[in-house]
């Protein structure tokens, strides 16, 4: 079943073109990655999908409606690539944050924040704030804050671009953790190949600006994953043809 | 702790000694310079009247500052989501700060008759352009993350407004607030003095001041306006304390 269908979708911002015609069926509970050069157009291509972007042509449907209504139903979450947490509120309640507005909208089986802040670690520090925590801490708000909501689609938009290399391999693994068996679908913009392969059941080249996909990778590697899924050689092979498709994509 | 209490009592003290001190050694003449003490037993031997005059000045100067903010707080959310309503708005703001209110009280005086209206609107008036601006400002200054997460499950902006807007604005709303107390209690104690009313710390000061034996009623009265000033600066970092304990700023400790 396809949770996400994209048809002919271009978008351009004045003369700016951004997104060329890229038509795209994503099947409902997979993870799918974008990667891409610098500015191509792949933050454009999700912020559209979650409906905060309009498309020029084309069209778009979540759950088989539009993008517009999908978000008024909170149908999607979002982790954006700066934590964003609020700084006034506690790391329990910036979690909830999502299902205090909006109420109305609030679907009847909205996650325990506070079990999900268990789950990734956190459960001492319900009571502190934003500024007492590490970076990587904060991103795990930032993604309890999304799961909460329980919305089946996940849009993350390079969300550990600004971690470092150590913590990011952890963010990795524990976002497997988190997505397998949830159900969930997840549209994930990288930059970075190993954590697109990573954690991907397909992973999608995007060529420089106006972004076209340019190459439909499937990550036919084992889940659950878990640490050592990139010590197999499987993965290197599956990053290597990534990484082939990157560059010849950006070559003129 | 401790030594961070009693600094500034060290420093009064020693302020008030240097003053004291010196018109005694110089024999100052009176209508010069007088010595603190001088002031303060008068201050002591009419508290009474002083407290009932400091009273009215605090309502002046306070009620008028919390006016501009209530004010300010309706016309900044209104001028942070709309531009061309700024704009035209900036102007008229930018005036009243400007334009010294020394030279329009009289005019003020005389509309609003003498009392406590004259001296309350020109508090008002004065302080508001500072708030309206600290508003506006603290409003737009929302990290883009913030905002495009609560539109992505489409929040109204009623909600961003209260949820994000209105507390990311209250670091600048209370260093404007800290700013403005002298200049209310300024412009509190001037009204009081030209409106006719005889109420007020600034009634005292303006017939003392006339008054070629009243040099010590006059520094009086200016110490009484010190102590309001200093009690509501500390009021003011109190609630900070409590109220922004999140806030960076809250955060450094003097080395």
């Amino acid at each position: 079943m396809s949770h996400v269908t994209i048809h002919g979708l271009s978008k351009a911002f004045g003369d700016l073109e951004v997104l060329d015609d890229i038509s795209l069926d994503i099947a409902a509970g997979s993870f799918v990655s974008f990667i891409g050069p610098s500015g191509c157009g792949k933050t454009t291509l999700v912020r559209v999908v979650a409906g905060l972007e309009r498309a020029s042509s084309g069209s778009v449907e979540v759950d088989g409606t539009a993008p517009e209504i999908a978000r008024s139903r909170k149908r999607v979450a979002l982790v954006p690539q700066q934590p964003g947490l609020l700084p006034w509120r506690t790391v329990r309640s910036n979690a909830h944050l999502l299902l205090d507005v909006n109420r109305a909208a609030n679907p009847s089986d909205a996650a325990n924040s506070n079990e999900l802040l268990r789950e990734v670690g956190l459960g001492d520090f319900m009571e502190a704030y934003p500024h007492e925590l590490s970076g990587g801490m904060q991103q795990r708000v930032a993604l309890v804050r999304a799961l909460a909501l329980h919305a089946p689609l996940l849009v993350m938009d390079e969300p550990f671009a600004a971690l470092d290399e150590i913590t990011r391999a952890e963010m990795r693994v524990l976002l497997n953790q988190l997505v397998e068996g949830r159900g969930v679908t997840v549209l994930f913009v990288t930059h970075n190949i190993a954590e697109a392969v990573a954690l991907s059941d397909r992973v999608l080249v995007c060529s420089p600006r106006p972004a076209r996909i340019v190459a439909d990778v499937a990550i036919d590697l084992r889940r659950p994953r878990s640490r050592d899924i990139e010590d197999d050689p499987r993965f290197v092979e599956l990053c290597a043809e990534v990484r082939h498709s990157l560059f010849g994509a950006m070559r003129p | 702790m401790k030594r961070r209490a009693v600094a500034p009592l060290v420093g009064i003290v020693l302020f008030f000694a240097a003053w004291e001190g010196f018109v005694r050694a110089f024999h100052v003449r009176k209508f010069v310079l007088r010595a603190p003490s001088g002031a303060l037993s008068y201050l002591w031997r009419f508290r009474g009247d002083y407290l009932d005059a400091a009273w009215v000045t605090v309502q002046h100067s306070m009620i008028g500052l919390l006016l501009a903010l209530a004010i300010a707080i309706v016309v900044g959310s209104v001028l942070a989501s709309n531009r061309f309503v700024e704009r035209a708005t900036q102007p008229i703001l930018v005036l009243v700060q400007v334009v010294p209110w020394l030279a329009y009280v009289s005019t003020v005086v005389l509309w609003l008759d003498s009392g406590d209206a004259s001296a309350l609107f020109m508090v008002t008036l004065v302080c508001l352009p500072a708030f309206v601006f600290a508003t506006v400002d603290g409003m737009r200054n929302v990290e883009s993350a913030t905002l495009e997460l609560m539109s992505s499950v489409d929040a109204s902006r009623r909600e961003v407004l209260y949820r994000v807007r209105l507390p990311s604005a209250a670091p600048t709303l209370f260093t404007t607030a800290r700013f403005s107390v002298g200049l209310a209690l300024a412009i509190a104690y001037y009204v009081e003095g030209v409106n006719l009313s005889n109420e007020g710390i600034g009634a005292i000061g303006r017939k003392a001041a006339a008054d070629f034996n009243g040099v010590d009623r006059l520094w009086a009265s200016v110490f009484s306006v010190a102590v309001i000033g200093i009690s509501a600066l500390l009021l003011l970092s109190i609630l900070e304390r409590t109220m922004l304990h999140w806030h960076a700023a809250q955060r450094t400790e003097p080395r």
